[in-house]
């Protein structure tokens, strides 16, 4: 809250601002990385599953765009104008398709790393550590498990495990990629 | 810690006699943290009042067993691994039995008797099977509680992200 805040505040955020420090949401939603985003009708269904909620254009230094936010953003804004009409929003078949439930080493994955948060809160960073690094080996494409975990290292370590680990991606993606048209999908 | 996926145990009721441990217990679960006043445990089992089981897995206790919507898992007190045990005048029930036949996975402190659930599938039909977005209650930053359903009738762009 300390680290964040100061953004929020900044950008006289109007949207509610809520703080998750049990990893609840990643857990029901199944999300791996930062920012992630899902599009909730007025009845509370998805129109959108999980991906990559940039609200503008990013590189990761090399100049190519790595995300496309500014077409996120307007893909948004058009379903906010025009609902299940948009050619934005998928329909609950097409949603359906794309849930997963986890399997067991993702979902032993999950029971060890919040446990490990747990116990981090509750004083006891040993055993966060080992039930973290569990979580990791079971699911390694979880970016969240890592930086959780790496949070708790100094800035150059931290940024040096990210930087290893995200060039023995080669070429896979950080990011899904999105594929916001419906001829996309 | 036991990982009842890799190093299945076979409960035995009658090592319970003298070694049931009573006292306040914390289960992580899906949605959030849930604290227990009473329960029994032993070792890496978790034992709970029926009437805190609909809190701890989504699950209630009725005659024809362990019951989330239609399903029902029998509870007895006999067998092997029995979901049911009465013991100080209470009935109680075996979180980590049920874990165990509904191939739930568990990861245990028991020395800080805590215990964390993986998700049970079969409680999570409507978000898998007609994606309704699962709710939530958490803080705001003034401490408030938010939940997601406060927010039927609006659209919704839901983000995570993360200071680190």
């Amino acid at each position: 809250m300390d680290a964040a805040g100061k953004f929020y505040d900044a950008a006289a955020a109007t949207f509610a601002t809520l703080i998750d420090v049990g990893h609840t949401v990643s857990s029901l939603y199944n999300m791996t990385n930062v920012p992630t985003g899902v599009w909730i009708d007025e009845q509370g269904v998805i129109v959108r599953p999980n991906e990559v909620a940039y609200s503008r254009n990013v590189d990761f230094g090399n100049g190519a765009i790595a995300v496309n936010g500014d077409d996120y953003v307007a893909a948004l804004a058009d379903w906010v104008e025009h609902g299940p009409e948009s050619r934005y929003a998928m329909t609950a078949e097409e949603i359906v398709g794309r849930l997963r439930s986890p399997d067991d080493a993702e979902a032993l994955a999950e029971a060890s790393f919040k446990l490990g948060v747990y116990l981090y809160q509750d004083g006891d960073p040993e055993r966060a550590n080992v039930l973290w690094d569990e979580a990791q080996a079971l699911r390694p494409e979880s970016w969240n498990y890592h930086r959780q975990d790496w949070s708790f290292l100094s800035n150059d370590e931290a940024s040096q495990n990210w930087r290893q680990k995200f060039e023995a991606l080669e070429g896979e993606p950080y990011y899904m990629p999105l594929a916001l048209d419906e001829d996309e999908r | 810690m036991q990982n009842w996926k890799l190093f299945p145990l076979l409960a035995c009721a009658g090592c319970y006699g003298q070694t049931m441990s009573p006292g306040p217990a914390t289960v992580i679960r899906d949605d959030g943290v849930v604290t227990l006043e009473r329960a029994l445990t032993h070792e890496s089992d978790l034992w709970v009042v029926p009437a805190d089981l609909p809190r701890v897995n989504g699950f209630e206790l009725k005659p024809e067993g362990a019951c989330l919507d239609a399903l029902c898992a029998p509870a007895s007190e006999d067998g092997p691994d029995p979901l049911l045990l009465s013991r100080d005048g209470s009935q109680w029930f075996s979180v980590t039995g049920l874990a165990r036949r509904l191939a739930q996975a568990v990861v245990a402190a028991p020395e800080r008797r805590v215990w964390s659930l993986g998700p049970i599938a079969l409680a999570r039909r409507a978000y898998f099977d007609s994606a309704i977005a699962p709710d939530f209650e958490l803080p705001n930053r003034d401490g408030e509680l938010v939940r997601l359903s406060d927010f039927r009738g609006k659209k919704v762009l839901l983000v995570t992200w993360a200071s680190w």
